[in-house]
């Protein structure tokens, strides 16, 4: 037979379906919108990461001055150096060779002149001959007569031969001797004598560009740059998000993310380098997830610069300089950023070398494992999970707290049923299995159809949001693990084990516990005095004391209620907050980092800019601790920490202490992420290198723009073995005008910052809207449930003393005024701890993401959150009201459960 | 009738410590037959529901025994416990305590699940008078009627003993006339042994065997020779 209880859960779900549902939307609003997010982000970057393999991105590209020859990129192909210094002194000697052969002729037709004149004087003389003219007729009759036999003698001669030979040996030993010398600057600059130097065997492409202007609107003023390659291109290839590559020469298939910010559809015609094209594609290359033009440019920019693909004949036709680019995949694929840095290094040494020795030159060499193009949007993405990670876990301890409440609630309600079938023979374990099936089948009905809309509309949403802010490729859901378990796994073990403890442990009392509702553990024996109130008053204040356990549970519930409302309010105030303060995090209003310290002569960069001041600067790797909060998404790596040089009195960083004795002042940035003070001592390591340093903290500077480590300079050049005159770019409280642009890497000025920022809001912005009316809606429907619970737990009584003939309005502030004292008074303090609860989360999660910043609410925002809580509970006052009127006055009466 | 059913030996229960300790079963002995009617009579305060629930095994003594067909209840586990309820005991309380959201029918199959040779639900319906309510929910019952089904509950596991606490306690007159005869019904009907326990005198009447209780202790242990049925009792 049947378990005849099984027959109550369809009957309760409808009984009782409008908490349920709550507790289904609940479910379902929570796990969409994570799941949506997590799955759009893992279907995102999957799609990346097979485009990456797909399109055959490049392992990294150089340019050439001149098209290389086929020997050339045989050459660098093999990865090997070429012998540059055999190639300077073969190009030495035959220099010297060149010089000393016109040496020797010039000297021996000296020498030879000089001998011929000699001797006709010497004749002339003897034969009294004085008049001069005379005998330079005689010398000249004599060049002309044996110049050339003498010349021939002469050379014929042993003595010219050894000191021919002798010239030569001098100048190729001085050629040597130069080559050797000018040799080792070269080879120390390129550290091309690296002992540990391994070829990197690579496959070179032709990937040769052109830039164009490009007038969307065909209006004649120049909108953008436009880079143009060739759609025959076998690397670096696109993927289409609508409609298909070129094949006729008018043709052109633009950048998605560009044509969206410009408003360009395909159909249109755009002016490219004057030639007008139809767009018949909006493609994303897999080296260009974001618009940027320069790897040096800070941000991307997807207005001003375009990236576009034309067919092969029609690339012939632009006019603009070709750009002899080539992108290279290297043979044996190295997997770490240690490993891809020593190929990477390999590989320079090779290209250096080769396009020297075969006259070319490189203007420009990119790996691809520090290329912006197409990293920047990978680690945005890897790293955005956090906000979604925050509300995930806040949301899975509320549902672990209103399971709870509410089973708890259900079996001292069911009392008396649960003592009769424990006396009629039922077993514990047939109870607890009935108890939590109702629990087991809400969850997962709210899990299925939130996983359904997670990996559909919500998924749509995410991935919408990404493509707001990149050019990525289409994607496809994915099956997220992270998604699955973070948001179904772990709510339904949680809510499985929550009410597995709470109904074994309200079970373990006996029967007759049950049949007498003797279900509290200890027992107050006396009752509290109360002041001499009136009698409606002293009955609230009994009403108040015997439901203390509802009220607590009421607390608690506000409490996450505040700690939503806190997320809700305060994610959006916190980057808007950043996004403000960021300029005044500037150490300067200009900082200019240069590519070099010298120029191409070997001159310092210098400038006339009295208010600019040198600093050093080099990137170094924190080591987080490794805590089960870094498995998954979003863990990131370690932390990247920015070290400065700064010079002694410097305008810009004051430091109060020399930092010689492996001192160094860190920011306050990384005092707050990672908990540090002075004193403590902490390690860096060096990313692509096997170097370690260690620190102790000297003090702290104020600077929340950065995680950062202050040094003196000279402390700084000596730990990182800098030569004296060196350093990375200026400080400067003005524009500096006379540096070339060619030696500046990037300049930050404040605009730079707030770009950023307002990129941030701009991909962060609207997951931070979709969170806040989720937890909005969240919050009203856990503090229903919670005023809810409070009624029904009193149901009894409020029938009760309606048969007295108490008033529903009596009734009403008998009940419901308590819980708004309780609410209304704990609103605030309830606020408090939510706020330093999220403060405490936020925290736990910036420690994955790398920099830091604080999380902050308006004072609006704290005003806000308390009101919206308030007007919440109003409302659910009047439902509690209209609630008590429902309440039959047979409650009392019958004798049913 | 004839055979030993229910032993009860030196049974002492108490509440409380120190002063506020309170004997409520002082040393109790007795023995039930199989098949017996027996009556638990006492007033309140007497110990005859702590007695009932002990013999229940859904509370235990402090010393002495209770032994159903030989099988002593303190040497029983937990889980022996349970089982024995399950297998041997129908309980009918004072209050019904019938599941709300199911119907008269399936409340009675609740009863029926537990017991390896439960009887016909259908039949015990129409024994209790119900057929024309079997699928009325329990708020939509009056009081006897509820009682009812929770005898019918307890009775349809054909259990070897049918305890009743106080079951007309919360009735009228007449009504606990019909009930009482419906218990007497299953009595004849199927054969189970009744333990009772009431503080209505006039039931006694209608018992094989009665047992007055006062103080915690046996004051009476009586057969009935001059039995009654139910229906002529007054009070």
């Amino acid at each position: 037979m049947r378990n005849p209880l099984i027959k109550r859960i369809p009957r309760e779900l409808k009984t009782d379906w409008h908490k349920y549902l709550v507790i289904i939307i609940f479910m379902v609003v929570m796990i969409s919108v994570i799941s949506g997010m997590y799955v759009g982000h893992d279907s995102m970057l999957s799609a990346v990461y097979s485009g990456r393999e797909e399109l055959n991105l490049e392992d990294g590209s150089f340019e050439l001055s001149k098209k290389a020859s086929p020997e050339l990129i045989e050459n660098i192909s093999t990865g090997e150096k070429a012998d540059v210094r055999a190639y300077y002194i073969e190009k030495g000697n035959k220099e010297a060779d060149k010089k000393v052969a016109e040496a020797i002729e010039e000297k021996l037709n000296e020498q030879v002149t000089q001998a011929i004149e000699d001797g006709v004087r010497a004749q002339c003389a003897a034969y009294g001959i004085t008049d001069e003219d005379m005998i330079k007729q005689q010398i000249d009759a004599a060049m002309e007569a044996s110049f050339d036999d003498a010349i021939k003698e002469a050379k014929d001669s042993d003595d010219y031969k050894k000191a021919v030979e002798d010239a030569y040996n001098q100048a190729h030993d001085e050629v040597i001797k130069k080559v050797d010398e000018e040799w080792d600057e070269v080879a120390d600059r390129y550290n091309l004598n690296d002992a540990d130097f391994v070829p990197a065997p690579v496959t070179i492409y032709e990937h040769f560009y052109r830039e164009e202007a490009e007038d969307n609107n065909n209006d004649g003023i120049e909108d953008a740059t436009i880079r143009i390659y060739k759609s025959d291109s076998e690397i670096d290839k696109a993927s289409f998000n609508e409609g298909r590559a070129p094949v006729s020469d008018n043709e052109i298939a633009i950048d998605r993310m560009h044509a969206d910010n410009v408003g360009v559809k395909i159909g249109d015609t755009i002016t490219v380098g004057g030639k007008e094209f139809e767009v018949v594609g909006l493609l994303s290359y897999v080296n260009y997830l974001t618009l940027h033009e320069s790897n040096t440019d800070l941000m991307f920019d997807a207005f001003g610069f375009d990236v576009a693909m034309v067919t092969p004949e029609a690339f012939t036709k632009l006019t603009s300089r070709i750009h002899y680019s080539y992108a290279f995949i290297y043979v044996d694929n190295p997997e770490t950023k240690i490993e891809k840095a020593d190929a990477s290094e390999n590989f320079l040494k090779s290209l250096i070398t080769q396009t020297l020795v075969q006259d070319n030159e490189i203007k420009d060499y990119l790996p691809e494992y520090l290329r912006q193009a197409s990293n920047f949007a990978v680690s945005d993405i890897e790293g955005d999970s956090v906000g979604a990670s925050i509300l995930c876990y806040i949301l899975i301890g509320v549902i672990a707290f209103i399971f709870a409440i509410i089973i708890s609630n259900t079996i001292d309600k069911e009392a008396s049923v649960i003592g009769t079938l424990r006396a009629s023979g039922y077993s514990r374990t047939e109870l607890v299995i009935h108890y939590m099936s109702m629990p087991v089948i809400v969850t997962i009905i709210g899990a299925v159809i939130g996983n359904i809309l997670g990996y559909t509309a919500f998924k749509n949403l995410a991935v919408y949001m990404y493509y707001n802010s990149y050019s990525l490729p289409t994607c496809q859901a994915v099956w997220s693990n992270a998604a699955l378990v973070k948001t179904t796994i772990i709510p339904l073990m949680l809510m499985f084990f929550i009410n597995l403890f709470v109904i074994v442990r309200k079970l373990q009392l006996s029967p007759l516990k049950f049949l007498r509702h003797d279900l509290v553990k200890t027992k107050r024996t006396k009752a509290r005095r109360l002041p001499r109130w009136s009698f409606i008053r002293r009955f609230r204040l009994r009403i108040l004391f015997q439901n203390m356990p509802n009220y607590l549970i009421l607390i608690f519930g506000v409490i996450l209620v505040e700690l939503m409302l806190c997320f809700a309010f305060g994610l959006p105030d916190s980057l808007d907050h950043y996004a403000k303060e960021a300029p005044n995090m500037m150490f300067a209003q200009y900082q200019y980092m240069l590519m070099d310290y010298q120029d191409e002569d070997g001159e310092i960069i210098d400038t006339s800019e009295e208010t600019a001041e040198r600093f050093n600067m080099t990137e170094l790797l924190y080591p987080k601790k490794k805590s089960t909060f870094r498995e998954g998404m979003g863990s990131g790596g370690d932390e990247s920490v920015t070290v400065y040089g700064i010079k002694n009195g410097s305008e810009y960083i004051t430091l109060d202490k020399e930092t010689n004795n492996g001192g160094a002042y860190i920011s306050t940035a990384f005092a707050k992420k990672f908990g540090l003070s002075e004193g403590d001592t902490i390690p860096l390591n060096a990313e692509y290198e096997n170097k370690s340093y260690e620190f102790s903290v000297t003090g702290i500077i104020d600077y929340d723009g950065g995680i950062a480590v202050f040094l003196d300079s000279d402390s700084f050049k000596d730990i990182f073995d800098v030569a004296d005159d060196e350093f990375s770019g200026y400080f400067s409280r003005n524009e500096i005008t006379d540096i070339d642009e060619q030696y500046i890497a990037t300049v930050i000025t404040s605009e730079d910052i707030t770009k950023v920022t307002t990129q941030l809001m701009h991909s962060f912005g609207m997951f931070v809207d979709v969170f806040k009316y989720a937890l909005i809606v969240l919050a009203a429907s856990l503090i229903y449930l919670l005023a809810k619970i409070i009624i029904e737990r009193n149901e009894h009584s409020i029938s009760m003393v309606k048969i007295l003939g108490f008033m529903n309005g009596e009734i009403g502030s008998l009940y419901i005024v308590p819980t708004a004292i309780v609410v209304v008074l704990f609103s605030i303090i309830s606020f408090g701890a939510g706020y330093y609860l999220m403060i405490w989360i936020f925290h736990a999660f910036m420690l994955q993401m790398d920099g830091y910043f604080g999380f902050y609410m308006s004072v609006s925002s704290m005003i806000l959150s308390i009101l919206y809580l308030l007007i919440g509970y109003s409302f659910v006052s009047l439902m509690d009201y209209l609630r008590i009127k429902r309440i039959p006055l047979d409650v009392a009466l019958k004798n049913i459960e | 009738m004839g055979k030993e059913c229910l032993e009860i030996k030196d049974l002492k229960k108490s509440f409380g410590t120190g002063e506020a300790r309170q004997d409520v079963l002082r040393g109790m002995n007795f023995t039930v037959e199989k098949g017996e009617f027996c009556v638990l009579l006492g007033p309140s305060g007497s110990g005859k529901s702590t007695l009932l629930n002990i013999i229940g095994g859904i509370d235990t003594p402090d010393d002495g025994f209770v032994s159903i067909n030989g099988d002593k209840l303190e040497e029983m586990s937990e889980k022996e416990l349970t089982m024995y309820r399950r297998k041997h005991l129908g309980y009918v309380f004072q209050m019904y305590n019938l599941i709300p959201n199911l119907n008269v029918k399936e409340n009675i199959e609740v009863g029926a699940y537990l017991s390896d040779n439960p009887l016909d639900v259908e039949e015990v319906i129409t024994t209790l008078g119900l057929q024309d309510h079997k699928y009325k929910y329990p708020n939509q019952l009056s009081g006897g009627q509820q009682q009812r089904v929770s005898i019918g509950r307890a009775v349809v596991k054909n259990p070897d003993i049918l305890l009743c606490d106080e079951p007309t306690g919360a009735l009228d007159y007449k009504t606990s006339k019909e009930i009482l005869a419906l218990i007497e019904d299953c009595n004849k009907k199927y054969g189970n042994t009744v333990i009772m326990v009431t503080h209505n005198e006039a039931i006694k009447n209608m018992a094989d065997h009665v047992i007055k209780l006062r103080d915690g202790v046996v004051r009476h242990n009586d057969m009935n020779e001059n039995k009654i049925p139910a229906s002529d009792l007054e009070w």
